[in-house]
């Protein structure tokens, strides 16, 4: 119980998000991705937490590395490979003007 | 009595924009598409921009001319005043002149105008009906609400759902100005229905808003969507901010040491430097900063410098005292600003060493924050805070040298909707550590057990 405690109160602390613009728990960051997360969680965590020892007990060392090893991508990329998708879904529009 | 502000009449506002690309020592490299591997293309973004944008994307003319209607808007809050912080010289006892030109004065009380209503306009002009856009803390998305609505577009802001519970007020300014502001996930798109189904309680995230603001512009032919930062033509529009300063600072016969802005997405910082960085790239003598946020441990050991070596800036930054022994930090550490969005060209000068960067802790910030509205009466957005902080840190070092430095900063934005990240600083929710390791290591221990995603 003392445990699940810490865990809880780790999960409650607040800092502020670069990305959103406000504070956000860390349970948030935990899992921004879905159950992944946030890539910049180590940035923002690493003077209140030991953040990588944490996260690497709650992902494993193979999700660990994927999240946080990759090449992070750029905010270009990420809007081209959304539209990419997004004219996926909705079929390439012709008719624009 | 001494003058503190420096106005320009309406008639001296710039009438042309500042495209920086003419001025490059090196060219800016072109983003590659994710699917070939080449140079982006202009049909690669015609499905979210319209062309007009497109062109000033790319554009490499040195000056674009501000079409009257953008001007007539502008009118409504620019030119913006140029003012001297005395309140802050004498608390900090500093030789230093501090200077900031106040973009808090525009309706929604920062730059973001200056683009919206550019964006606002062309779109107009190429036929578009609405535009769409994501937004966190609201400060673009209320740019963009205020600006569609002057040119008659309809408007729809993607919030991440976290944001749009934690800031109302940002979303009544939104819908006061007559946008629809969306919770995202949503299930007004496949990529919120998906996300929904898996995670019904998701609270969202930028990645997520992004996507269903792109693919609702691209499902609907009289759509576009709309970017309020990193963007070459976003940063153009910015450019306003510090052409209005170097005819603010030329009334004044002074020419600053140092410029200064915070750097997020890139567009503040931009708006201000990049006309001194033209004058850089010419010759002139001028340290230009931006401060961004990171997780610095301590005030005394003073901020990071990143000098990266490459574009991808992937040049791992110095160590952070985390675990208790020598952290070395995964690339991710500098590579996760560029996630967040640092503008190419940001980047690109980085590079070319025509500016640096210095980097502040939130705690830092909030300080210097609020020691800022103590000194000056305006209380700053949390963005500003981290200019603030760098400026504080430079006046200081001129107070050390003793030299009356000129110090210029842009003033992005005032504080007023974010005032519970203020309530959050002041109750000391945002103080460095909390939990003891050792704690946290006995706590981790019990979740061997726990399923990996």
């Amino acid at each position: 119980m003392e445990n699940h405690d810490i865990l809880v109160r780790m999960d409650a602390l607040e800092t502020r998000c670069p990305k959103l613009g406000h504070q956000v728990p860390f349970g948030y960051c935990r899992k921004e991705s879905g159950a992944l997360p946030c890539s910049k969680a180590l940035v923002c965590w690493s003077h209140r937490l030991p953040v990588e020892l944490v996260l690497r007990k709650f992902l494993g060392d193979e999700a660990y590395e994927a999240v946080f090893n990759g090449t992070p991508k750029s905010r270009i990329q990420v809007l081209l490979e959304a539209i990419e998708a997004a004219k996926e879904r909705c079929g390439t529009a012709s008719d624009r003007p | 009595m001494e003058q503190i502000k420096v106005f320009l009449d309406e008639s001296e506002m710039p009438r042309q924009w500042y495209n920086i690309q003419a001025d490059l020592p090196t060219p800016l490299r072109p983003p590659l598409h994710p699917g070939t591997g080449q140079p982006i293309k202009a049909e690669d973004l015609a499905p979210v921009f319209p062309m007009n944008l497109i062109e000033q994307e790319v554009s490499t003319e040195r000056w674009i001319s501000i079409p009257e209607p953008v001007l007539e808007k502008y009118a409504l809050w620019r030119p913006t005043p140029l003012y001297r912080a005395r309140g802050l010289e004498k608390a900090l006892g500093t030789p230093a002149k501090i200077f900031y030109k106040n973009e808090g004065v525009s309706p929604p009380g920062s730059h973001k105008p200056n683009t919206a209503v550019a964006q606002a306009y062309y779109n107009k002009v190429f036929g578009i009906k609405r535009l769409s856009t994501e937004t966190g803390a609201g400060q673009w998305g209320s740019a963009l609400s205020m600006a569609c609505q002057m040119f008659g577009l309809q408007c729809r802001v993607f919030m991440v759902k976290v944001s749009y519970n934690q800031k109302p007020y940002r979303r009544s300014m939104m819908e006061t100005w007559g946008a629809e502001c969306i919770p995202s996930p949503s299930d007004r798109t496949q990529t919120g229905r998906k996300i929904l189904a898996e995670h019904p309680d998701s609270p969202g995230s930028l990645g997520i808003a992004i996507s269903e603001a792109i693919e609702d512009a691209v499902g609907d032919p009289h759509a576009r969507y709309s970017l309020g930062s990193v963007l070459n033509h976003v940063l153009l529009h910015q450019t306003i901010i510090g052409l209005e300063a170097q005819k603010q600072m030329e009334k004044l016969g002074l020419y600053p040491d140092v410029v200064m802005g915070c750097a997020g997405g890139g567009s503040n910082f931009a708006g201000l430097c990049l006309p001194f960085v033209r004058d850089k790239i010419h010759g002139r003598n001028v340290t230009i900063v931006a401060a961004e946020p990171t997780s610095c441990p301590t005030l005394t050991k003073g901020p990071f410098r990143y000098d990266f070596g490459d574009t991808a800036m992937t040049t791992p930054l110095l160590a952070m005292h985390t675990l208790g022994h020598d952290f070395v930090p995964a690339p991710i550490h500098a590579g996760g600003l560029r996630y967040h969005g640092m503008a190419p060209i940001v980047s690109h000068l980085l590079e070319e060493k025509l500016i640096e960067a210095r980097a502040f802790d939130q705690v830092e910030t909030f300080t210097a924050g609020v020691q800022w509205a103590r000194a000056e009466g305006f209380v700053p957005a949390p963005e500003t805070n981290h200019a603030i902080a760098a400026v504080v840190q430079e006046a200081l070092r001129a107070k050390e040298e003793g030299k009356e430095k000129v110090i210029l900063f842009n003033w992005s934005g005032h504080g007023y909707v974010d005032m519970s990240a203020y309530d959050a600083f002041l109750s000391g929710k945002l103080t460095r550590y909390e939990l003891p390791e050792e704690e946290i290591r006995r706590a981790l221990a019990a979740t061997d057990a726990f399923p990996k995603p």
